[in-house]
């Protein structure tokens, strides 16, 4: 790798209050997590009002992260953890999962099942509703509470999408590709 | 790290979003891990019309944000009270309410109360000189210009003069008198209450003198006509009780309401407060 310090020396230094290793830090990480957040909710100003939280939380807390896995990682869990705080203040704005209702090109299907074999083909068959539950409780590690808030209905309902999806990849998977 | 990274496609389908929902999770899991998919993605963001986010202003705002400084614990109690925000700034920024100043005017009390809880006659005396005096030197102190040179400037705002002066007023009695009734609970007696009145009459006199002269002026001037009539008293008979007489408690009460007033009448001037130079 290059000379650039790596995130956690970054960190160290933010919690020196180092204003130029947090610009960096943001600089090095705003992007993409705005683009993954905002796979999450389409109002792009919840969007950034998330980003903001989150950098400003890790300005607070640099010493929040306890060194255990990727700091892109925790960044993430405080990012879509401000998210959804963000959505419960403000209500009315549905969180959209906009790529659940796009559907693959044929091609693309046909790459998706060689690269993600069974598993690809059972999450496309899921309905919108269902899939943006695995995606937020299983692929994001919400809680179904957590969830509730992101996508806005019941935690109710998340219990049972997430039952019934489960039970939905596991009959797909078990009886094979069709 | 395993090798694989995203390839162009598949990074170009993610930022616009048409990637399935397998395809999208595995390259999120993907650039948790991946430093170099990560810039990827930033740069292909900054190009790809669709992250309409503007990321240097949303810096802007986290830079403002964490700038702030911390309101002071006096500004928290004050909005825990119920002021809104920016009157609690207001009320807050007054030289008064810095520790510096408060820790002199409670070395003060402290000392007037352990002078008349062990100085018998003439602790009581000196107790009864100080304690009175002390609110209405905080208070002058809460608004005079020269203590607080922002305050001229936010005397001609909109914003009424009369709330602010009255706001800060309270605030800093609200701090000032719990800390002398404190201190007076050392001293013997009925003496220990008989500073209120009096208090609240300096109280009223200088915010009513304030509309011609600078607050600290007329709070010294009042504070040594008070010291005066005390040492004149203490030389005569050596007793504190015309002070504690209903009749002279009655006195400090019209004084008061008199004063206050005035205070009323004249609260156009306090645009143009005086400074002490």
């Amino acid at each position: 790798m290059d000379s650039r310090p790596d995130d956690e020396t970054l960190l160290l230094a933010v919690a020196e209050r180092d204003m130029g290793a947090f610009r960096t830090l943001y600089e090095r990480h705003a992007g993409w997590l705005a683009i993954r957040l905002a796979r999450r909710c389409n109002d792009r100003d919840l969007v950034a009002d998330a980003i903001q939280d989150t950098f400003v939380a890790v300005w607070q807390k640099p010493r929040g992260f306890r060194g255990d896995g990727d700091i892109a990682a925790w960044l993430w869990g405080i990012a879509i953890r401000r998210l959804v705080s963000r959505l419960r203040t403000r209500s009315g704005v549905a969180a959209v999962f906009e790529n659940a209702g796009v559907a693959p090109a044929a091609e693309d299907q046909v790459l998706l099942s060689v690269e993600y074999g069974d598993i690809g083909q059972a999450l496309a068959r899921l309905s919108p509703e269902m899939r943006a539950v695995i995606q937020a409780v299983v692929l994001d590690g919400l809680s179904a509470k957590e969830a509730a808030h992101l996508l806005q209905v019941p935690v109710s309902s998340v219990k049972t999408r997430l039952y019934r999806a489960r039970a939905h990849l596991r009959a797909a998977l078990a009886e094979g590709p069709s | 790290m395993t090798g694989w990274h995203l390839d162009d496609d598949m990074l170009r389908r993610y930022v616009e979003r048409t990637d399935s929902l397998a395809e999208g999770a595995s390259a999120e899991q993907h650039l948790l891990a991946c430093e170099p998919c990560r810039a990827r993605v930033n740069a292909a963001a900054s190009v790809i019309e669709l992250s309409v986010i503007d990321l240097a202003a949303v810096w802007g705002h986290t830079r403002d944000a964490i700038e702030v400084p911390r309101p002071s614990v006096f500004e928290r109690l004050l909005r825990g009270a119920g002021l809104p925000a920016p009157e609690a700034r207001l009320v807050a920024v007054a030289s008064a309410f810095r520790g510096v100043w408060l820790a002199g005017v409670a070395a003060v009390l402290a000392f007037a109360a352990l002078a008349a809880a062990f100085g018998h006659a003439r602790g009581v005396w000196v107790f009864l000189a100080v304690a009175p005096i002390v609110p209405c030197l905080v208070v002058a102190a809460g608004y005079d210009p020269w203590m607080d040179p922002a305050l001229e400037p936010e005397l001609v705002t909109p914003y009424p003069a009369l709330r602010l002066i009255l706001l800060r007023t309270i605030a800093v009695l609200a701090l000032a008198l719990p800390a002398v009734l404190l201190f007076g609970l050392l001293v013997p007696g009925e003496t220990a209450f008989a500073w209120l009145l009096p208090a609240v009459g300096f109280v009223a006199v200088v915010l009513a003198a304030s509309t011609w002269v600078s607050p600290l002026r007329a709070a010294i001037a009042v504070s040594s006509a008070w010291l005066a009539v005390v040492s004149l008293l203490a030389a005569r008979s050596g007793s504190a009780d015309a002070v504690l007489q209903a009749r002279a408690q009655a006195g400090f009460l019209a004084l008061a309401a008199a004063s206050f007033a005035i205070f009323l009448v004249r609260r156009r001037r306090l645009r143009q407060l005086r400074t002490w130079r």
